[in-house]
């Protein structure tokens, strides 16, 4: 198959922003060694050349329907995207730990399928405040929806979804509407999640428990949609829990944040 | 140039909406027009010879112009060469214009202004960032930066 090389290494120098850029140890599966390189990741595409000021490039690597996973085993601070059964995996190595957990969180969230989703969500919260600003007479409903399911994270409170905190935002599509009982307003706003990165192995205490890292022995090839189901109805679980539990509080109503009049 | 190969072959068997037999002529003087299976996933278009399954090619559709030629044709232009186009003829208006939009849409660049601008409305509107919550507001790739505007989302340059 046919890539237009002319079209992709337009891409790169023209003046779209660069998402990250750096000097990275990628592996050379052959020799098991790894070969200093400067990446540069823009969008979903991650490009490499042996240095910044290179005409040449030596290659890219296309973003889509790859897992990022660290490892510490073979080598510190290295990390690789898995694209599944039957297809490669890359595996590179930091200089730091700072340095790779960097890399690690642009990876992530580089995909177009990532960003496609992102986009769709906040459409819709872009709909709903713009009703809610408009309608500013009524119960104010609609803002107050807009303001619950952001300030509530739409998906119920922090429970251990830390890592799922990336891929999370998928479930927003999957619920239904808030329940038109939206009289009671969130108490406080809840604190933001902790940025915990569970694809990282801590320094000075032990790895996350199994079961919080959901990749770990999944099949990186699932379908994306597959994907975004399973953690769709997850979630979709625990904010029906979390809803119950508001039910519950309800009863001990408090004034609206925001008054309207 | 390396690219992975495989895996893009495997993503251009994904399901996409917009998938369709079009006729496509290449840029360079000569080409002919060929009917191809023409399949947009992610940010790529890729085209196929009918009934084969591996893509002839993938074109990545950043940077690029696409016009309405005629009626029932559009064109894709890249590198700032106006007359080195991809020109792909469809059955009807509709069905073009279908796909001209299709494409414009798929763009990342497109797709990652239209989240700048939500975000800074939202924000605007509410007060709160939206990505706070998905824990993604320091990323890079989704700060209003190098003087980028916050522009609305019908915009049609790329």
């Amino acid at each position: 198959m046919k890539v237009h090389e002319k079209i992709l290494t337009h891409y790169l120098s023209c003046t779209s922003p660069v998402d990250k850029e750096g000097y990275l140890y990628k592996k050379k599966v052959r020799t098991a060694t790894f070969q200093r390189r400067w990446f540069v990741l823009k969008a979903n595409l991650l490009f490499y050349q042996e240095r910044p000021a290179d005409r040449h490039l030596l290659g890219v690597i296309v973003l889509e329907g790859c897992a990022v996973r660290c490892l510490e085993a073979e080598e510190p601070f290295a990390f690789s995207l898995v694209f599944g059964p039957g297809l490669k995996t890359y595996t590179f190595a930091a200089e730091s730990r700072q340095t790779q957990e960097s890399w690690v969180e642009a990876l992530m969230s580089a995909s177009h399928c990532y960003l496609s989703l992102l986009v769709r969500d906040l459409e819709r919260l872009y709909e709903e405040a713009k009703q809610g600003s408009r309608a500013s007479r009524s119960s104010g409903s609609a803002l107050s929806l807009a303001m619950n399911r952001i300030s509530s994270g739409a998906l119920g409170p922090p429970v251990d979804v830390s890592v799922r905190e990336r891929r999370s935002f998928s479930a927003s599509t999957v619920l239904q509407a808030p329940p038109s009982s939206t009289k009671a307003v969130t108490k406080k706003s809840p604190k933001v999640w902790s940025r915990r990165n569970a694809y990282v192995t801590p320094l000075n205490g032990p790895p996350p428990p199994y079961g919080e890292w959901p990749l770990v022995g999944s099949d990186a090839m699932e379908d994306f949609s597959q994907l975004h189901d399973y953690y769709g109805q997850e979630v979709g679980r625990v904010r029906e829990e979390w809803l119950r539990g508001k039910r519950v509080e309800e009863d001990t109503s408090e004034e609206a944040l925001i008054d309207l009049q | 140039m390396r690219f992975n190969e495989k895996e893009m072959v495997s993503l251009s068997r994904q399901p996409s909406e917009m998938a369709a037999e079009l006729g496509m002529r290449g840029p360079k003087k000569g080409d002919v027009v060929k009917r191809r299976l023409v399949k947009l996933v992610v940010n790529f278009l890729f085209y196929f010879r009918i009934d084969e399954e591996e893509p002839i090619g993938a074109l990545l559709l950043e940077q690029c112009r696409v016009e309405k030629e005629d009626k029932q044709t559009f064109s894709i232009a890249f590198l700032d060469e106006a007359e080195r186009k991809y020109v792909f003829e469809c059955d009807s208006e509709d069905q073009c214009k279908e796909w001209i939009d299709a494409i414009i849409k798929a763009s990342y660049e497109f797709m990652r202004k239209n989240l700048i601008f939500y975000r800074t409305e939202i924000h605007r509107l509410t007060g709160k960032d939206p990505l706070e919550q998905y824990g993604i507001s320091d990323e890079a790739r989704f700060q209003v930066s190098n003087g980028l505007q916050a522009l609305p989302r019908e915009t049609s340059t790329l």
